[in-house]
């Protein structure tokens, strides 16, 4: 597959006289690859928005090499934005205008057919709302109308920018929607967001960045069966007993007040032959998978410190840039180019 | 082309604009008819009586001047007694004067076009160039602090492409809407002169001499549009142009100029960026120099120097030059967060 986003060395610092000197990305690392639904996560403050910012030339960056579509990226990203449709953040709309002037405002100005209009309107599901001024929109609605004029271009390359903000339910399935069908129809889609459960439901890949910091890239399931610890929740009629049988097979167990946590299981059967042997009948055996959002708060360490109020992006990471292979980077294709196979 | 006709339309949506827009349609209709309440159409007896007075002050004039020659040339009639008239009597000449007195100066509640022709359009003049100034710095500043111009960006990632389309756009608007609100506004009070009041001497030197205050004065409208739509790029903020603004005129125009007065440093004015625009706007402007007759003893001195439009247009140019060029360098260069 060839490479529709590739960063390399991404290196961002923010000067200010009140805050000093701040870095924002830290040699970043991105690849994305055609056809692919790719996730960008990391808490607030990481360096996501910099990152997407400095790919669309709306930042300079310190150092280091971008493309977009083949384009190094700035200097000929002009070649290619007909062909990339993003939102960065929540876009402003003038209140005034109808969705469906502010849509052909855009279309005009970057040389798209005005009949596109109508066409992104009802992709999005806004095509009733179209004539409405955009200041009678909600949170969500606007949301729509962003990613439909990222659409207008019929993009190869979609980046999103927190799509699902300000959406309910319904708008976050239909925007998961949306994402699949452009997928399917061949459109590679860069989205960033909070909402880790959407992230592992649409994306075929994911990146998470920490700090400014790759730490883990790859597609989504080999990401999550590299923090498989093989751990199953068992329930027990006499869970104390069936604890010390467990570790006198050694298995490591965490007795919980209902269930008993078990590892390194690699084939289950061994648990209900252990216990069953002794009498003691399995009520219940569940394996238990990690998810997405468990591996994302254990690699930017924000789930080490719950009890304390939460800082924008306060994971714990050395000083120094982590060696590449300490990434979790289990894309094999990206990882061959930097070595970043872990 | 497209960038231009859309950025266009989003300049005609604003609602300073149209606020804006409103503001010259009301203070225009105001203006008009308080004219046209005031004035009426002369009678055939005040006509002659003003004819008369101007005649009396016109003579009074050509003899003021020739007592000032025979005082000179020392033939003054036996018993005149001597006046204070400056050494050179051309200063009297009624032959050297800007314009004489006219029926119309002696009419009272009379609107006379030629004479309020041209405080009008300095009127007109003066609120296009805030207009200018403001929507300038507005359209620009509320783009970028809204994230509006990022939007853009993205879809035409050429930023001097899309800040220079931006200011093209300002400019050729700002002159299409002054033209056409100064063409109505003079016609609309020439109407008045001719239905309400007296049209005056309107001859080729009227006109040309209006046309001329006219042309300056848009070329200074499109000056303030550039510098308020400069300041706001600068500043990423309307206010910032406003702020500029507000301190320069606080800063340097009063407290400069008081200090400036107070050291006794020579010819303050022409330091002030008010002066130069008074000099574009009306070809030339004088202003007194207090040193220059410190050791000229109790003779006469003229003390007073003058600004031409020249050396104006070139600091208000090379101003408004500075400052864009600094914008579009800074806006090529920034971060857009």
């Amino acid at each position: 597959m060839s490479a529709v986003i590739e960063i390399e060395g991404l290196r961002k610092t923010f000067h200010s006289v009140r805050h000093g000197r701040r870095v924002a990305v830290d040699g970043f690392d991105l690849l994305v690859e055609a056809g692919q639904v790719h996730g960008f996560l990391g808490p607030n403050g990481s360096g996501k928005t910099t990152t997407l910012r400095a790919l669309l030339g709306l930042v300079r960056p310190d150092s280091g090499r971008m493309s977009v579509l083949g384009a190094p990226s700035p200097a000929q990203l002009p070649q290619v934005a007909g062909r990339v449709g993003a939102i960065v953040e929540s876009p402003q709309f003038f209140g005034n205008f109808t969705g469906h002037r502010t849509l052909r405002l855009l279309a005009r100005a970057g040389g798209v057919p005005v009949g596109r209009v109508d066409e992104v309107l009802e992709q999005v599901g806004l095509l009733e709302r179209g004539g409405d001024r955009v200041k009678g929109y909600s949170l969500g609605m606007k949301q729509l109308l962003a990613v439909a004029s990222a659409l207008l271009k019929d993009p190869e390359l979609l980046i999103l920018d927190e799509p699902a903000n300000g959406l309910d339910p319904a708008g976050i399935r239909e925007m998961r929607d949306l994402m699949r069908s452009l997928a399917a129809a061949g459109v590679t889609v860069l989205v960033s967001s909070h909402i880790l459960g959407e992230i592992q439901l649409i994306c075929d890949h994911v990146t998470i960045i920490s700090q400014g910091r790759r730490v883990a890239a790859g597609r989504v399931d080999e990401v999550l069966a590299g923090f498989d610890q093989h751990e199953f929740l068992v329930r027990v009629a006499e869970p104390e007993r069936a604890a010390e049988l467990l570790r006198e097979a050694g298995l490591p167990v965490a007795a919980h007040p209902e269930h008993l946590v078990v590892g390194q299981v690699t084939d289950a059967s061994v648990l209900s032959r252990v216990l069953g042997e002794q009498g003691l009948w399995v009520t219940e055996l569940t394996p238990l998978r990690p998810d997405l959002e468990s591996v994302f708060l254990e690699l930017t360490g924000e789930g080490s410190h719950l009890a304390l109020p939460r800082q924008v992006d306060g994971s714990a990471l050395p000083d120094a840039p982590p060696p590449v292979d300490g990434l979790i980077d289990l894309d094999a294709e990206a990882g061959a180019g930097r070595g970043g196979n872990a | 082309m497209n960038l231009v006709r859309a950025e266009l339309e989003r300049l005609g949506a604003r609602r300073f604009v149209q606020l804006m827009m409103v503001l010259l349609v009301l203070a225009f209709g105001v203006t008009a008819a308080t004219t046209l309440a005031g004035s009426h159409r002369p009678t055939a007896s005040e006509l002659s009586e003003a004819r008369s007075q101007a005649a009396q002050a016109r003579q009074q004039l050509e003899l003021t001047y020739q007592r000032c020659v025979d005082q000179v040339n020392g033939t003054l009639a036996p018993g005149v007694e001597r006046e204070y008239f400056p050494e050179n009597c051309s200063e009297l000449d009624p032959g050297r004067m800007e314009r004489l007195p006219v029926a119309s100066d002696f009419l009272t509640g009379v609107f006379s076009f030629d004479q309020q022709a041209r405080p009008l359009l300095y009127f007109l003049i003066a609120f296009l160039v805030l207009f200018g100034f403001l929507v300038g710095a507005s359209y620009i500043g509320a783009d970028l602090n809204s994230g509006g111009v990022v939007n853009l960006l993205l879809w035409r990632p050429r930023r001097l492409t899309v800040l220079g389309a931006k200011l093209g756009t300002l400019l050729g608007a700002v002159l299409v809407l002054s033209l056409l609100a100064s063409a109505a506004y003079l016609a609309t009070f020439w109407v008045i002169g001719q239905t309400a009041g007296l049209p005056g001497r309107l001859d080729g030197e009227f006109w040309r001499g209006l046309g001329a205050i006219h042309g300056r004065g848009m070329v200074l409208v499109l000056l303030a549009s550039t510098l308020g739509f400069a300041l706001a790029t600068l500043g990423r903020h309307t206010s910032a142009a406003l702020g500029a603004a507000a301190a320069y005129a606080v800063v340097w125009e009063l407290g400069a100029r008081l200090v400036l007065e107070i050291v006794d440093a020579a010819r303050p004015d022409q330091l002030m960026l008010s002066s130069h625009i008074g000099a574009w706007l009306s070809g030339e402007a004088r202003f007194w120099d207090a040193r220059a007759c410190i050791n000229s003893g109790t003779g006469f001195c003229d003390g007073s120097y003058t600004l031409t439009w020249a050396p104006a247009l070139a600091v208000l140019l090379g101003l408004t030059a500075v400052l864009a060029v600094a914008a579009f360098t800074t806006f090529r260069r920034r971060d857009l967060i």
